[in-house]
């Protein structure tokens, strides 16, 4: 039996290394996979506390987390793609029209 | 649940059995497909490395070993080198879920005399045999036949054939004398042959299906090859579309049987449909006419997904030399070969659990000992080799389909099919005609 | 013991590919790697008792998601075209910055979280779940799939082929 803290530990293990590639890279696939590295580390800690105290609700929630992440993959990919298309650079430094 | 080391040894003992059986399905298809592709083609096939052509495998095997193993210059190494292992993990462990025979309880004390004896006697039968079949094979190939030579090969296969036979007949007798009771360490367990059989089974073979697309994409990308490039892009965007119609057709079948597991789907086909009172049919889902729409949906998916003609894109040898693997010598494209047959075949077994009752075997309950589960495990073998069969069939008869015209397919004419099809069986279910 | 092994393994391929995606120049590689990390967190979804979800986490994420990034690092070619790189001092922010939250994070939840084991084995499978989703959660059900269908209509909006024919085929390649 794995005690619950030792997974909470690696969530947020994962959850920091997403973190830090988000604020450091500048390319914006890599950014992005960053961003689902951070959501999967937050459904390692929804499982976690749903196998801790038997609730089914944790699980659930999981369910819609990834049917969202992947709503979200496809539209960020999207508008991501046509980022590309204007501008012929993956870096999003320079997607820097609205900045004042 | 306690696991001991004889659950562990049993364990291992499967493993070893199932994988071995996958990979020398591979040979063996190998020999299928060219012999079977002359037979409809009316020509002959190879049949000269062998009687019959069927040492052509092993021949091939060698060439693939001993050739050189070239790597393109611009190629990414790392990507290139672990594409067919990519292709190669998901083809292997997907029939873990799959039963392939009836749930027995391992026998407490076996008598080892007689079956010594009968082993002995086996044994030395089949090599007589087969050696004859050698000897009259090759013999006709001699040319200019140097008639002392042959008689004198002939006679030592014959002579051969006979010491062994007196082998058999010396272990017979040993057996006689040297009876007695062997006592298993794992008596009286019940020994289910499937390696895990966890309450999600079906999931996991779409989940390692959905995971086998990397190999073809992988493989496609890091050989640095415009072909290769579009034959990978192509294959893939074909798998993730008939992915969907696979499982949604499967869900039919699950609803049938109320469950997730394999061995549920298998159990619910055990029993019998009556018909007019007297006439007794297997419950296989394929007698089962609810069930025929899902069962063309899931055959046709079947197809796509292992990249069979008429979907078989991936390598259209007509079109783009050789598709995603047109880089790739000797190892790594006999692994790619292998993933073929080997997902080819757990299709195949998948085929059979789902809708041709898996390892039943018809009109006949089996008893749980050691001799029902050989028979079912010869019934499924039987099944698995028929579908094969039907696969290779299948692909030299169906001309190739357009690509825009499979994807169209794909997602207007099988997707829908799919979630009609699921629609009609839960009507079927609700008014209890299933 | 077993299980103590497959959770040390498993956690330390999810955090060793994890950190191969933020810090490999190629894209193609970095997407790989992240297939790996969410095939060891399936594992540990199965270690916590929920082998459903461990499945449609290889399904959805690995299966699909990925894929999908795949295709579009591969249609546009994207590892040809390179990163400038981070300028210094967003480099020493992000590193020192994210390293002093996750120091933090990690030793809060030791010092914090002392939980005793769960009682007995969670269970979680397909029917409990799909009960659930049907019942008390209907109305989340019904709202994420009209999200999805608004998902596919925005892609395809923003990828401009939204609702216009697909261009012609020309029939006269050659004169």
């Amino acid at each position: 039996m794995i005690p619950t803290s030792w997974f909470l530990v690696l969530s947020a293990i994962l959850f920091t290394i997403g973190v830090c590639g988000f604020l450091t890279r500048r390319n914006g696939i890599t950014m992005f996979m960053c961003v689902e590295l951070m959501v999967n580390a937050v459904n390692l800690t929804f499982l976690a506390y749903a196998r801790q105290f038997h609730q089914l609700h944790g699980l659930i929630f999981v369910f819609f987390v990834m049917a969202i992440a992947a709503a979200e993959a496809a539209v960020g990919l999207a508008i991501f793609i046509s980022l590309f298309h204007h501008r012929e650079t993956i870096d999003v430094d320079e997607a820097n029209l609205m900045r004042w | 649940m306690t696991i001991d080391r004889v659950d562990v040894v049993l364990e291992v003992v499967k493993i070893l059995l199932v994988v071995g059986l996958l990979l020398n399905v591979v040979p063996i298809m190998v020999w299928v497909e060219r012999r079977g592709s002359a037979l409809i083609q009316d020509r002959l096939g190879p049949n000269r490395v062998g009687p019959f052509g069927l040492i052509q495998s092993m021949a091939d095997a060698l060439k693939f070993i001993l050739k050189e193993d070239v790597i393109p210059l611009q190629a990414n190494k790392w990507l290139y080198t672990l594409a067919p292992l990519f292709g190669l993990l998901p083809a292997l462990t997907t029939i873990a879920v799959v039963p392939w025979g009836r749930p027995f309880f391992i026998p407490t004390e076996v008598m080892y005399g007689p079956r010594v004896s009968g082993a002995c006697i086996v044994g030395a039968a089949v090599t007589a045999i087969l050696a004859i079949v050698v000897a009259g094979g090759t013999a006709k190939y001699h040319r200019k036949p140097n008639y002392s030579r042959l008689n004198f090969t002939i006679g030592a296969i014959v002579a051969t054939a006979l010491f062994l036979v007196a082998l058999g007949l010396i272990g017979v007798m040993f057996g006689i004398k040297a009876a007695g009771a062997l006592h298993l360490p794992g008596g009286g367990r019940l020994f289910e042959p499937i390696i895990a059989d966890v309450n999600v089974g079906i999931l996991l073979i779409f989940a390692l299906a959905s995971l086998s697309v990397y190999g073809i994409t992988t493989a496609g990308w890091s050989s640095a090859n415009k072909f290769s490039l579009f034959g990978g892009i192509r294959a893939s965007a074909q798998m993730i579309s008939y992915e969907l119609s696979l499982a949604l057709s499967a869900v039919s079948v699950l609803m049938v049987a109320g469950s997730l597991r394999l061995t549920d789907v298998v159990a619910k086909q055990t029993g019998y449909f009556v018909l007019f009172d007297s006439v007794k049919i297997p419950a296989w889902n394929c007698f089962s006419p609810a069930i025929w729409l899902a069962m063309i949906v899931f055959i046709v998916s079947a197809f796509a997904e292992t990249n069979r003609l008429p979907f078989d894109f991936a390598e259209a040898e007509a079109e783009l030399v050789a598709g995603y693997h047109t880089e790739y010598s000797s190892m790594k494209f006999a692994m790619f070969f292998m993933s073929e047959y080997i997902a080819m075949t757990t299709m195949s077994a998948l085929v059979v659990t789902l809708f041709f009752g898996g390892w039943d075997v018809p009109w006949y309950n089996e008893p749980p000992t050691l001799a029902g589960f050989l028979l079912s495990a010869i019934a499924f073998l039987a099944k698995v080799g028929f579908v094969l069969f039907v696969f290779v069939w299948v692909r030299w008869t169906i001309p190739r389909l357009k690509y825009d015209i499979l994807m169209k397919i794909g997602w207007k004419v099988f997707l829908p099919l799919a979630i009609v099809n699921i629609v009609l069986v839960a009507w079927f279910i609700a008014e209890r005609w299933i | 013991m077993i299980e103590l092994l497959i959770f040390f393994f498993f956690a330390a391929v999810a955090v060793i590919f994890a950190l191969v995606v933020i810090l490999h120049r190629n894209t193609v590689v970095g997407a790989l790697s992240l297939v790996a990390s969410f095939f060891a967190l399936a594992v540990m979804y199965v270690l916590l008792d929920a082998p459903f979800l461990a499945a449609l986490q290889v399904i959805v994420y690995a299966g699909a998601i990925m894929v999908l990034f795949l295709f579009v690092i591969m249609l546009l070619n994207l590892q040809h075209v390179s990163e400038p790189a981070t300028r210094p001092i967003q480099q020493f922010l992000g590193y020192s910055g994210s390293a002093f939250f996750g120091i933090a994070l990690v030793y809060y939840i030791v010092k914090y979280t002392v939980l005793q084991l769960p009682p007995g084995p969670f269970l979680s499978d397909a029917r409990l779940i799909g009960v659930a989703l049907f019942e008390a959660y209907i109305f989340p059900f019904e709202m994420v799939s009209i999200l999805l269908l608004a998902a596919i209509v925005g892609a395809l909006l923003l990828s401009g082929r939204g609702g216009q024919a697909p261009s012609p085929v020309r029939t006269e390649v050659a004169r």
